[in-house]
């Protein structure tokens, strides 16, 4: 008996759904390891885990709170690792969209009504984030530049000027008035993401929604979609079709970029209202390709994944408060990590299957030591 | 390991062919072998004999290249067993199967560019001693090269070699290895006509020592040939196993395909040139060049000074050895490739450099030649893909294109599960009519296409669908559109071409009605040799025969 990975003939709906959820529950099992080992039972930690994140309305709210960016973030790695454009510096772009939606918030939002406040924090933060992404998409596009490396480096340089803005000089964004410990100043009420009642999440949630369906309806109804799709599973038959390559590199990286700002200026509008480095040296860049990845870069799976690993975060938090046994943090981090390796081991499932290989079949099948290298005619025709 | 012995005994030497005399030297009884989704080989019987050329028949996709890679230890079969003179063998490895004496010269070369002839010929001997003794090797390799007419310098380096000597090199590899059973899979398909007949002389110069040769085609002339036996194969069965001289190739196309074929579409007199000399060829190049590498300086001259104009209602074939520049001229041609100097007119409007979008909007269809992947998008569904090459506005107007697909799959008879099933499960022939239909939609229609660049518009295809694609072509003739066809099939170019143009290193070496040239001046050009000089001619045809070549179909 011996096992055997085949291509699937046929792709149902379902296994796009088993693969994720497969993820899900072998990183909770590595998880448990650890916790065992630890010394605590996995049982009760991750009772307390979803008791804390999904069971009461403040829990809930609290958890769609952290999920609210993590959705921006996400959409931003998929619209680009969907063209197989790795864009992993959602993280830098988030940071440079908080610096433009913090500089609007501060200039602009006094003399605005409201709406149109928020509307210039979000906008100004959709700009950071295009520019931070303008020399990743520029020297694809044009030199084929990693954007591997370029993004991740640039996502240093957004951080490290978002620190020095705040804390290295008596900047703009830095508040004058803060006297132990530099803060960034606080940007007009008007350009805040109103709340919902006393609950700690607001209409950034709506906003996110709404960009989720916007990013939806463009990959599936628009012809920018149309060339994004084509570019990125076969550049080949978009050269052969007349798709400029060069410009649908372009945009996608630009929007993965301008998605990643926004994500910057939706926290700096709903729950920072100041540049914060503090609170916003998260990791929700990063971790919004683990959404992705996860959600297999479709935008309406992106929305459920998101709120499912913003309470596995907010959990992390609760955790600590558990009487006796203190849980570390890392925990929900350690998750997180193992969920993002298994959902992109667990992607292979999804086009392939294993096989039980009996060894009785002939004479010589017990010798065969490997798939196919080469099938000579073509797996899957149909006849 | 149940069942193995009763496969092996279930499988008696072939009914229907006396056994003629000499040893068996390799066989294949009852042999299965599955693929996910697909039985490649069904119960096959397959025996060869000591010093004949045993012929592997059939369509693509009909088993062909399957057995022989089980029959030469790349595969193992599933059910049945090998047989190596009379002894049930276990072939893991094509290693183990030249270990036996069973040698594949396989249809894609697996050379090492940099290294000289010798050097290849004992890559990865085993039986080579750790300091290579290189004057005793490249001794041998021209003794095995004189013995069956195999002429090649054991020190030239292989990418120096034409395709014709680097597939000498292939089969002195497997001969220096000590085959005695030589497997060769297509070995005409790279070869200009008069080189095909020099592998014929090779291939009796090794039976004539005993040798067992199989060997795979497509192609009924060259099958009737240079072969003893043939057996046909299809859908992964064998439909037929016959002594070639008492054969026909209708007899043998009937057992590939299953039943009496109809007449092929004949080329016709068609619109040719009907709209007069007013009206602007539908495609035309003038004096283009392409000189590889950015700016054109210093690299190799891929196209030079190419003239070439395609009338509407004219069908014109581009043929030649592969690699002689056939890509590169269909990629300029249809503005994926800017040339380095020259110009490219669709229709009367020059589009030079300025893309394959602006060459489609002037008139032009284009098939490339690898339909899969660079046509059609494999993950796409088929409306996705129809919608590939439309004008597209703000938004992508997918209900057309599905009622457009929908259509052309009743139309073209394409099998597939529906308008939403992803390219990638069509199989050559269906995949080839899809892009078809997308690229011939609207032809003779204002606003339709007014030029078609096919490139090897049949290759891979089974008879029916290919006699269906020279129906469409024809019809696409008929209704004015200017075809060119660009193929390393001569076959294929003859059969559906009025005029042809021969390249040879980036030029057109020759040009003529298709009813008036020769095979054997195309095949003189085709090998660089200019027909005008007929002295010059004679001598780099050594090996030819003068007269044709026995291809037909």
């Amino acid at each position: 008996m011996r096992l055997r990975l085949e291509r699937r003939l046929e792709q149902r709906w379902w296994h796009a759904v088993a693969a994720p959820v497969g993820a899900v529950v072998a990183a909770l099992v590595v998880g448990a390891v650890f916790l065992a080992v630890e010394g605590f039972s996995p049982f009760t930690v991750y009772r307390e885990l979803f008791k804390a994140s999904f069971t009461s309305a403040f829990g809930i709210t609290d958890s769609l709170a952290i999920a609210t960016p993590l959705v921006v973030t996400g959409l931003a790695a998929a619209v680009a690792f969907r063209m197989n454009l790795f864009n992993i510096g959602a993280e830098g772009q988030l940071y440079a969209g908080a610096i433009g939606g913090a500089w609007a918030g501060l200039a602009l939002g006094p003399h605005l009504p409201a709406p149109l406040a928020v509307a210039a924090v979000l906008a100004a933060s959709v700009v950071g984030g295009l520019v931070w992404a303008l020399p990743v998409a520029v020297f694809k596009a044009w030199f084929g530049t990693s954007e591997i490396i370029t993004s991740l480096m640039l996502t240093f340089v957004a951080l490290y000027l978002m620190r020095y803005l705040i804390f290295g000089s008596r900047s703009y964004w830095r508040d004058p008035e803060a006297t132990n410990f530099p803060q960034g100043r606080k940007i007009a009420d008007a350009a805040e993401l109103p709340q919902f009642g006393s609950y700690r999440t607001g209409w950034g949630l709506v906003v996110v929604v709404v960009v989720a369906v916007a990013v939806w309806a463009l990959i599936r109804y628009t012809s920018a979609g149309f060339d994004m799709n084509v570019v990125g599973t076969s550049p080949e038959a978009a050269r052969y079709a007349g798709i400029s390559t060069v410009r649908v590199v372009l945009m996608g990286l630009l929007l993965s970029g301008a998605l990643g700002g926004l994500a910057g200026g939706i926290e700096v509008a709903g729950r920072a209202h100041a540049l914060d480095p503090n609170g916003l040296e998260l990791g929700l860049g990063f971790t919004g390709i683990v959404v992705a990845a996860l959600a297999r870069y479709n935008p309406f799976a992106i929305l459920l994944v998101a709120a499912f690993l913003g309470g596995l975060r907010n959990a992390g938090v609760a955790l600590q408060t558990l009487p006796g046994d203190r849980v570390p943090v890392e925990v929900s981090l350690m998750l997180q990590g193992a969920i993002l390796l298994f959902a992109i081991g667990a992607e292979i499932f999804v086009r392939h299957r294993l096989r039980l290989v009996r060894s009785g079949l002939g004479p010589a099948a017990g010798a065969q030591s490997s798939t196919p290298a080469e099938p000579v005619e073509q797996a899957g025709v149909v006849a | 390991m149940s069942d193995g012995d009763t496969s092996g005994a279930s499988a008696a030497p072939s009914a229907s062919m006396p056994a003629p005399g000499g040893v068996v030297a390799l066989a294949a009884y009852g042999v299965t072998k599955r693929f996910p989704g697909v039985v490649a080989n069904d119960e096959v019987d397959f025996e060869l004999r000591e010093g004949e050329v045993h012929t592997l028949l059939g369509e693509n996709g009909a088993g062909k290249s399957t057995l022989a890679a089980l029959l030469c230890g790349l595969y193992q079969p599933d059910v049945g067993h090998i047989e190596r003179s009379g002894q049930p063998v276990r072939l893991r490895s094509p290693r183990e199967g030249l270990a036996r004496g069973i040698g594949m010269v396989h249809q894609h070369f697996r050379l090492v560019e940099r290294f000289t002839v010798a050097e290849n010929v004992v890559l990865g001997d085993p039986a080579q001693p750790a300091l290579l003794r290189r004057a005793d090797i490249e001794a041998r390799v021209a003794e095995i090269g004189e013995r069956f007419g195999l002429p090649v310098d054991p020190r030239a380096r292989i990418s120096s070699l034409t395709v014709g000597q680097r597939q000498r090199v292939e089969i002195v590899k497997v001969l220096y290895r000590g085959a005695e059973v030589l497997l060769l899979d297509e070995p005409t398909a790279v070869l200009t006509p008069q080189e095909a007949e020099a592998l014929f002389t090779t291939v009796r110069a090794m039976t004539a020592e005993g040798k067992a040769v199989v060997f795979i085609s497509h192609k009924l002339g060259e099958v009737m040939a240079v072969s003893d036996r043939v057996t046909v194969m299809r859908g992964g069965r064998v439909t037929g196993e016959v002594a070639a001289a008492a054969t026909s190739a209708r007899e043998l196309a009937e057992l590939m395909v299953g039943r009496p074929i109809e007449a092929e579409v004949r080329r016709g007199s068609g619109a040719g040139g009907g709209g007069g000399d007013v009206e602007p060829p539908g495609l035309e190049a003038v004096g283009v060049r392409l000189v590889e590498g950015r700016g054109g300086a210093g690299g190799q001259t891929l196209l030079d000074g190419i003239d070439l104009a395609v009338r509407p209602g004219e069908v014109v074939g581009v043929a030649g050895v592969a690699g002689n520049g056939q890509r590169e001229l269909a990629a300029v041609l249809a503005g994926i490739t800017a040339p380095s100097a020259g110009r490219v007119r669709v229709a009367g409007t020059d589009v030079t450099g300025r893309g394959a979008r602006a060459a489609r909007g002037a008139g032009l269809a284009f098939v490339p030649e690898d339909r899969l992947g660079t046509g059609l998008v494999p993950g796409l569904s088929l409306t996705d893909n129809m919608l590939l090459t439309r004008r597209r506005g703000f938004l992508v107007n997918r209900r057309a294109a599905r009622r457009e697909m929908a259509t052309a799959i009743q139309e073209f008879e394409i099998k597939t599960p529906g308008t939403e099933a992803a390219a990638r499960v069509l199989s050559g022939g269906n995949a080839q009519k899809v892009l078809l239909a997308r690229e011939l939609a609207g032809l003779g229609a204002d606003g339709g296409p007014r030029a078609i660049i096919v490139a090897s518009p049949t290759r891979g295809l089974d008879i029916g669908a290919a006699e269906m694609v020279r129906g469409l072509l024809h019809e696409a003739r008929q209704r004015g559109g200017a075809v060119l066809i660009i193929s390393e099939d001569l076959d294929e170019v003859r059969s559906l071409a009025d005029r042809m143009v021969v390249l040879y290193r980036g030029r057109v070496a020759l040009e003529g009605s298709t009813d008036e040239l020769t095979l054997e001046e195309i095949g003189l050009a085709m090998a660089g040799v200019a027909s005008d000089d007929d002295g010059a001619g004679a001598e780099a045809a050594a090996g030819a025969d003068s007269g044709e070549p026995a291809v037909s179909t």
